[in-house]
């Protein structure tokens, strides 16, 4: 068998003296994951504690050497977050936010570009991220997931907020980039359109811990 | 029934007058309260003489009143940007344009209105004076201040997201140059609390003046003296750092998704702070370079940014609060005192460089803000 694309090994993460999660073994080979739960189940938390956005307990090792503890930078490059509701300072812009990314996380400028346009970000990248709306602000953070060369991609809620067209350019990214052998891990309440994408498997948080079916 | 006019002097000209209220105190002060009450009209009359009587002079006054025009401009854009003001737009949009212009004219020199005042008393006195040319000068100023605004509101009707007049300045910033992140949090300051920035720096360079002041009278400069006044200025510094952990929590949490190393994560730390204290180093410098030999400035520069650097990192203990925080900055600076009266100023500040990265990498990765539990 491959290698999983990532391992958690007894993962804790408590908020204050709350568990919210004790995950003792989990790995997932390569594919799209449909990360399900309800609310508070800890689906979020789950996420930011991958991505490397919050402290915890354990390891998380990514295609099978990366650790999250030893090799924290390299972990970092190899997978990429975009979060539910996106939150950054309002006198950034978007091309200061993408230009960060591009510049720590490397990747093809060009492709970047691309789904830029694709997804009509190109049109306000220059303003200020307090004039955009809702939408804009998620399609940003979505341009930002696919940054760099990322080995999984965690996307958190991506389908609420964007119009249709944006919709349609993010199911063909998704398709594509797995195509080249990135894996996702997708959140959402409303069910992956299954016409769009085929899902290799579904997690499941809840009791704290996340099971794959 | 209430006017549209009154409704909008209501929106506009009271709420400026109540928000510039301490203003208004600091300068009716300066120009009433200086002088005896019995010398007040031969005063301002002498003032206006001399103003109406010298050409720089008059320029200055003009300069005045124009920035005092600035601030009314920007006091009625700015009402536009607001949150729960975004009526404005329709409903002033709906006026005819005439009677709009007229609505903007009574706003826009109800607020200039103590400009006003003064020009026409000096109007009066330049007349009487035969200095006509000063008198139709302050006449074309004022008229020209009281009418280019206008334009400027009608554009900031029909354009609701375009920002004062330095928006094509900032759109040729965003488009041509990409804010490094160890100016973030000065952007933060400098765009979302301007106040606290100036308030802090102001008191910073107070006590630097008050530093130098005294070391002067006492016709003596000792490098000690100076770096007490330094570690005074960096401790009013104390609400800034509070407030960077603040903005690092809400806004910069994607930035731990970025594969950044931790050195360059402090890195980051220390240029903020170094960036921060520039205006104080610069004043330092220009005050004591004659007095001091280089050495002297690195070492007080050394030491007011290894405390800085320090007082920040001990926010990086989840628990430490704004008062906490005061006790250890204080018990922290009382160590410094008394090494940097005995001479030791740079084990000192290895000490303190030391603490900080030592706190800086140990924390960072397992740092996130601390939610008091519910009682």
């Amino acid at each position: 068998m491959p290698d999983p694309v990532i391992a958690l090994h007894a993962v804790k993460k408590n908020y204050q003296d709350v568990p919210i999660l004790d995950i003792p073994q989990l790995e997932l080979p390569k594919g799209i994951y449909w990360l399900q739960g309800e609310n508070g189940a800890g689906k979020t938390t789950c996420m930011k504690v991958m991505a490397g956005l919050i402290p915890f307990k354990g390891e998380i090792l990514l295609q099978g050497n990366v650790s999250s503890r030893q090799h924290p930078v390299q972990f970092r490059r190899l997978i990429n977050y975009a979060e539910a509701e996106p939150l950054y300072p309002s006198f950034l812009t978007g091309r200061d936010l993408l230009e960060l990314y591009l510049n720590t996380k490397g990747g093809d400028r060009e492709a970047v570009r691309d789904i830029s346009d694709s997804m009509g970000v190109d049109i306000y990248v220059n303003n200020p991220v307090s004039s955009y709306s809702s939408g804009m602000l998620k399609k940003l953070s979505l341009l930002l997931a696919f940054t760099g060369n990322p080995a999984l991609i965690l996307l958190d809620e991506p389908l609420i907020t964007i119009d249709t067209r944006a919709l349609t350019v993010l199911y063909d990214l998704i398709r594509t980039y797995s195509a080249k052998g990135v894996s996702f891990c997708i959140t959402s309440h409303q069910a992956l359109d299954a016409e769009e994408l085929t899902v290799t498997g579904t997690l499941k948080v809840a009791h704290k811990n996340i099971t794959l079916s | 029934m209430r006017t549209t006019s009154a409704i909008l002097s209501k929106i506009f000209t009271q709420r400026f007058y109540i928000q510039n209220t301490g203003f208004f105190l600091v300068l009716f002060y300066l120009l009433f309260g200086v002088v005896n009450g019995a010398n007040l009209v031969a005063y301002h009359k002498a003032l206006m003489l001399g103003f109406l009587g010298n050409y720089s002079f008059l320029l200055l006054v003009m300069l005045l009143w124009t920035s005092y025009a600035l601030k009314c401009v920007g006091f009625i854009l700015k009402t536009f940007q607001l949150q729960g003001y975004d009526f404005l737009f329709p409903t002033l949009g709906s006026v005819s344009k005439p009677a709009r212009i007229r609505l903007w004219l009574l706003l826009h020199t109800a607020i200039y209105m103590p400009v006003l005042v003064y020009a026409g008393i000096a109007l009066i006195i330049a007349i009487q004076h035969q200095y006509y040319v000063p008198a139709a000068l302050i006449v074309v100023l004022n008229m020209a201040n009281c009418v280019w605004p206008l334009r400027l509101y009608e554009r900031k009707l029909a354009q609701p997201d375009v920002l004062f007049f330095t928006s094509h300045l900032q759109r040729w910033l965003n488009r041509h140059f990409t804010k490094p992140p160890v100016l973030f949090f000065l952007y933060e300051l400098l765009t979302n609390f301007p106040r606290r920035i100036v308030s802090t720096k102001l008191f910073s360079a107070g006590v630097l003046w008050l530093t130098f002041l005294i070391m002067e009278r006492g016709e003596y400069f000792d490098l000690r003296g100076l770096q007490i006044g330094v570690m005074v200025s960096v401790m009013i510094h104390m609400q800034l750092m509070v407030h960077h952990r603040a903005f690092d929590d809400t806004y910069l949490h994607f930035m731990e998704n970025l594969p950044i190393r931790l050195a360059g994560h402090y890195a980051r730390l220390i240029g903020v702070y170094l960036i921060m204290f520039l205006p104080e180093m610069i004043m330092i410098t220009v005050n004591a370079y004659t007095k001091t030999p280089i050495g002297g400035l690195i070492t007080v520069f050394c030491t007011a940014l290894s405390l800085l650097i320090l007082f920040r990192c001990l926010l990086y203990f989840p628990k430490m609060n704004p008062e906490i925080h005061v006790r250890y900055t204080m018990l922290t600076s009382f160590i410094v005192l008394f090494m940097i009266l005995g001479h030791y100023e740079w084990p000192a500040i290895l000490l303190l460089q030391a603490a900080s990265a030592i706190i800086f990498f140990k924390k960072y990765r397992s740092y996130e803000p601390y939610i008091p539990p519910e009682s």
